[in-house]
């Protein structure tokens, strides 16, 4: 048995727990962080959406997510927001800091969110997006989507087919479609974004689309135009064809959320955060409504924990932080009780603007982001929980799971920063 | 408003009407058989896929269980492509009354069905998911059959013979002139086009709707419908067929199949023939006494599905499973005095055939036609030359190339000339199931295929883990080319990934709670199809 002392402990490589970690360091507490799998940024957008619709009118986009945010939690006490929005300016803050130090930055649209397009030719409101993926998609007269005849999940006809039922475009734009090879043959995301980095190949690309391009030409492409590589590709590309280039957003697994993840797990590092991977958190100890310590296993060998505080950002039924069994709910790590709101778990439209119940599952919490039993009370002094195991939140259908990361991650990391280890 | 002419008109598209059809047609008869939806898409597809050896009917119904090894023999004759010979087993557990299990094995020997006593500590050892408490075990010639690929079988023999078969299409009218059938209109659900087709018999092979066919005649024909549901397994859990040594009941058959297995069944009355919704608390109730078979029974469970069995009932109060399993051949000229019109309800998948040859022994002696029923001898499927497969193991590796010859029979051929000309076609497109571009491309231009449902039924794509969630959009978006999934990409999609949606709701937990999850992120966070106009 391996033990290990810090800080703080955060559990959970995802958005929230990172934030967590990283706001815990540069405060300059001894932050661990512990995390089974690779978190399910990898799996998303890359896009930080903070939210989508009008609260009162769900098929309409909010003008301005901020406002919309503060009415929200005005009607929704129960949401994620009302625990968090005050940390949610910061929070942004300190995440486009921590992208701008680490070449990954992002952008937003001055207040409003981004329209940004999709694979399947919708459209979806984001407020931060990748400098890669920012456009605004009125003010051009063509538009090129670009597919890889290697890629599996990216069809630009598909795209093209449904983008103009979807979002206004200038009028007259004309939207066409076309593929290139990187040569070679069938790849996966990350295999084709690394074929792309290598010299000569995005060139070659660039000659495939040359023909389709005219003046006032945006180019769409899939998310995977490089990794590491990938701000050199795009400027590479928007050069020899002297015009914008994008990605879309796509099936996963994509790039622009890799490359997030990379970023942040980069800063972290930077500020002295000792990551333990592929270890699960198992159990804990819990003694006087404290956790004092938690037992975590992987690759054969188990590890003991013990920590001021803890940041419990181990995610939904994705990330494993929650498990079902018929009629039965559970907590993976503390038992906590899991607020479900209503006896349906799930909805008979599989799709519908009203979500998925099981989408609002999750762990209530106080203002210190502290569980909390049926009265309100805290059920642990020093757990604070993040991200989307929090109760009251739909993300899939209010667009709103980055700001909700960054918000209850960065407040939680704050907050546990200020305990001390006994 | 178009007119055609024929012989006889048959109504539904399930294992019945698809084996009239072909019989008619290896007798010379011309037909027009006519379904609703896709072939396939009701209680033909929606059971366990046992083919039964009859040992379950043994001890209740001697008669049923005759039929039974004699049809299971002739099919695994007739049709080895659709059929795997796995055999089966009974097991008696703790709480099993042993007097039955003796009574059980008397009256298969008299059946002709051999069960064989086998070690409980034998089957445990092969079948490891099992319980540990099997009691006595006994081997019987039970086989996995796949019913979509019957029925296609069923349908391409009966097209090669000369029969018109009609998908998505409806029987709006029976018309009758003097006590004698004349014509039937049909109404295309697609197009709303309208034929009127003259003929000289009706054959009401409905399966559940047989009653709502029936009152379109003005004849009552009252069939119990009794909606059954089953899971299927993410993997396939067993590698035979396990049936409860016990008078049949709820929850007593486990078939493997490809990949996954089968559980089932309940039972329950319902009064919509397409009642196919599956419920969470029936699955709950299945997993209950699955228990007793399989301990670990709700920790890998992929989806639910339920079908609408068609009994016939014979006056009195019989109800569900106590109605004989036999199937009824309702001449209406004798019943009801309209020449021309009958009903075949009730019967097994198993039995369809025998089923099919009672019917048209009928209908050809009222028509005069004095041929004799091949269905018993004539091949039902080709099967792909061996040397055909081996090329293709090199595209499609070993297990793909016999699963796609198995699925696609002659037209594996086509599929292997396009990847000759297009080698990229030959990229998987389903992971699970192993469905490539080229066999969807193929599928997707046949003539009864019209949305991604069709081709799921066709291929197997969409059944596997991810439950369509990466396959489907896939598939739409390689057929982009093709004028019947240009149109509406969103209704496509929304519409398969609702059925699929369907099955999954009622074993939302586990492992499947989280494949959910990430299908309705990746549709909705990441796609935004919820408000996709």
């Amino acid at each position: 048995m391996i033990r290990k002392k810090t800080d703080l402990l955060v559990i959970g490589a995802g958005l929230s727990g990172i934030m967590a970690a990283a706001a815990a360091a540069r405060a300059g507490k001894k932050v661990m962080l512990v995390a089974g799998g690779e978190g399910v940024l990898g799996l998303t957008s890359g896009c930080i959406d903070l939210w989508g619709y009008r609260i009162d009118r769900k098929d309409e986009f909010c003008p301005g997510p901020r406002e919309e945010i503060a009415r929200l939690v005005k009607v929704s006490p129960g949401h994620p927001y009302a625990v968090a929005q005050d940390a949610l300016e910061e929070s942004i803050d300190f995440f486009l800091a921590i992208c701008g130090e680490k070449g990954c930055s992002y952008r937003d649209n001055g207040g409003g969110n981004w329209i940004l397009p999709t694979s399947l030719g919708t459209v979806r409101p984001t407020y931060l997006a990748p400098d890669g993926m920012a456009v605004n998609l009125t003010g051009f007269g063509r538009i090129v989507v670009v597919g890889f005849t290697e890629l599996k999940d990216f069809f630009p006809g598909m795209l093209v087919a449904n983008l103009t039922r979807n979002t206004d475009l200038t009028p007259g734009c004309e939207l066409v479609s076309c593929m290139v090879s990187a040569g070679g043959k069938e790849m996966g995301p990350n295999t084709l974004a690394h074929r792309l980095e290598q010299p000569g190949v995005i060139q070659r690309v660039a000659a495939g689309i040359k023909k389709f391009v005219y003046p006032d030409t945006l180019i769409l492409l899939p998310p995977v135009m490089g990794e590491d590589l990938h701000r050199d590709i795009m400027n590479t590309l928007s050069g020899e064809l002297g015009c914008l280039a994008r990605e879309v957003t796509g099936m996963p697994p994509a790039l622009p959320g890799q490359r997030l993840h990379k970023a942040l797990l980069g800063y972290i590092k930077d500020r002295g955060v000792e990551i333990v991977a592929g270890c699960t958190v198992k159990s804990a100890m819990v003694s006087n409504q404290h956790c004092r310590w938690v037992t975590a296993s992987g690759a054969g060998s188990t590890m003991q924990i013990l920590a001021g505080a803890f940041v419990l950002a181990t995610g939904s039924f994705l990330g494993g932080g929650l498990q079902a069994l018929p009629g039965k709910l559970r907590e993976s790590i503390f038992d906590l009780p899991v607020e479900t709101y209503g006896p349906e778990w799930s909805s008979a439209d599989f799709l519908s603007t009203g979500g998925q119940p099981f989408s609002r599952f999750g762990i209530k919490v106080n203002n210190l982001l502290q569980p909390v039993d049926k009265k309100g009370y805290p059920l642990l002094e020093n757990l604070l929980v993040a991200g989307s195991i929090l109760a009251g939140c739909n993300y899939p259908v209010e667009k709103c799971g980055g700001g909700v990361a960054l918000s209850t991650g960065y407040k939680a990391g704050r907050l546990a920063g200020g305990m001390t280890c006994e | 408003m178009r007119t055609e002419r024929t012989q006889v008109v048959v109504i539904g598209g399930g294992a019945t009407g698809t084996g009239i059809i072909r019989d008619l047609a290896l007798r010379g008869i011309a037909g027009i058989m006519v379904e609703q939806g896709d072939l396939a898409h009701g209680t033909s597809s929606r059971f366990h896929g046992l083919l039964h050896s009859g040992a379950r009917y043994a001890v209740k119904d001697m008669e049923a269980a005759r039929e039974c090894i004699k049809e299971n023999r002739i099919l695994r004759r007739i049709a080895p492509t659709c059929i795997e010979p796995i055999g089966g087993l009974f097991v008696q557990l703790p709480g099993d009354d042993p007097g039955y299990t003796g009574r059980w094995a008397e009256a298969c020997a008299q059946a002709g069905i051999n069960a064989e006593e086998t070690e409980p500590d034998q089957v445990i050892k092969s079948n490891p998911v099992l319980s540990r408490n099997i009691i006595r075990a006994f081997r019987v010639p039970d086989c996995a059959v796949d019913g979509f690929r019957v029925l296609w079988g069923n349908a391409a023999s009966a097209r090669r013979h000369g029969a018109k078969i009609i998908t998505y299409t409806g029987v709006t009218a029976i018309h009758q002139n003097s006590g004698s059938i004349t014509r039937v209109d049909l109404t295309n659900r697609l197009t709303g086009q309208v034929t009127r087709v003259q003929c000289q018999a009706v054959i009401n092979a409905a399966g559940a709707w047989a009653g709502a066919v029936a009152s379109l005649a003005g004849i009552p024909v009252e069939v119990i419908k009794d909606k059954g549901t089953l899971v299927a397994f993410n993997h396939r859990i067993v590698n035979t067929v396990i049936n409860r040594l016990r008078p049949p009941g709820d929850g007593d058959i486990l078939v493997p199949h490809g990949a996954v297995a089968i559980f089932g069944t309940t039972s329950a009355t319902v009064d919509d023939p397409g009642c196919s919704e599956p419920l969470q608390r029936e699955v709950l109730e299945l997993i209950r006494l699955g228990k007793e078979l399989v301990p670990e029974m709700e920790s890998r469970l992929l989806r639910a599905f339920s079908g609408v069995r068609p009994l016939y009932k014979r006056g009195g109060e019989a109800r569900g499973r106590w109605v004989s399993r036999n199937f009824a051949l309702l001449d209406h000229r004798e019943l009801d005095g309209l020449a021309g019109f009958y009903s075949i309800v009730g019967g097994k998948f198993t039995t369809f055939r025998l089923m099919a040859e009672k019917t048209v022994d009928l209908v050809a002696r009222q028509l005069g036609v004095n041929s004799l029923c091949r269905t018993a001898e004539d091949p039902l499927t080709i099967a792909v030359p061996e040397d055909l497969v081996s090329r293709g193991k090199r595209v499609f590796g070993v297990p793909g190339a016999k699963m796609a010859a198995q699925r696609l029979g002659e037209s594996f051929s086509r599929v292997m000339e396009e990847v000759g000309r297009f080698p990229e076609k030959g990229r998987l497109i389903c992971e699970c199931e192993l469905v490539s571009q080229a066999e969807i491309e193929q599928v997707a231009s046949s003539e009864d295929v019209y949305n991604l449902g069709d081709i799921r039924r066709k291929t197997r794509m969409g059944m596997g883990t991810c439950q369509g969630t990466f396959c489907g959009l896939r598939t739409l978006g390689i057929l982009g080319d093709h004028p019947r999934f240009t149109g509406d990409h969103h209704l496509q999609l929304k519409n398969f990934m609702q059925k699929r949606w369907k099955g999954i709701r009622p074993v939302l937990w586990g492992q499947q709670i989280r494949e959910a999850q990430l299908s309705v992120a990746i549709y909705g966070a990441l796609l935004g199809m919820e408000r996709m106009k």
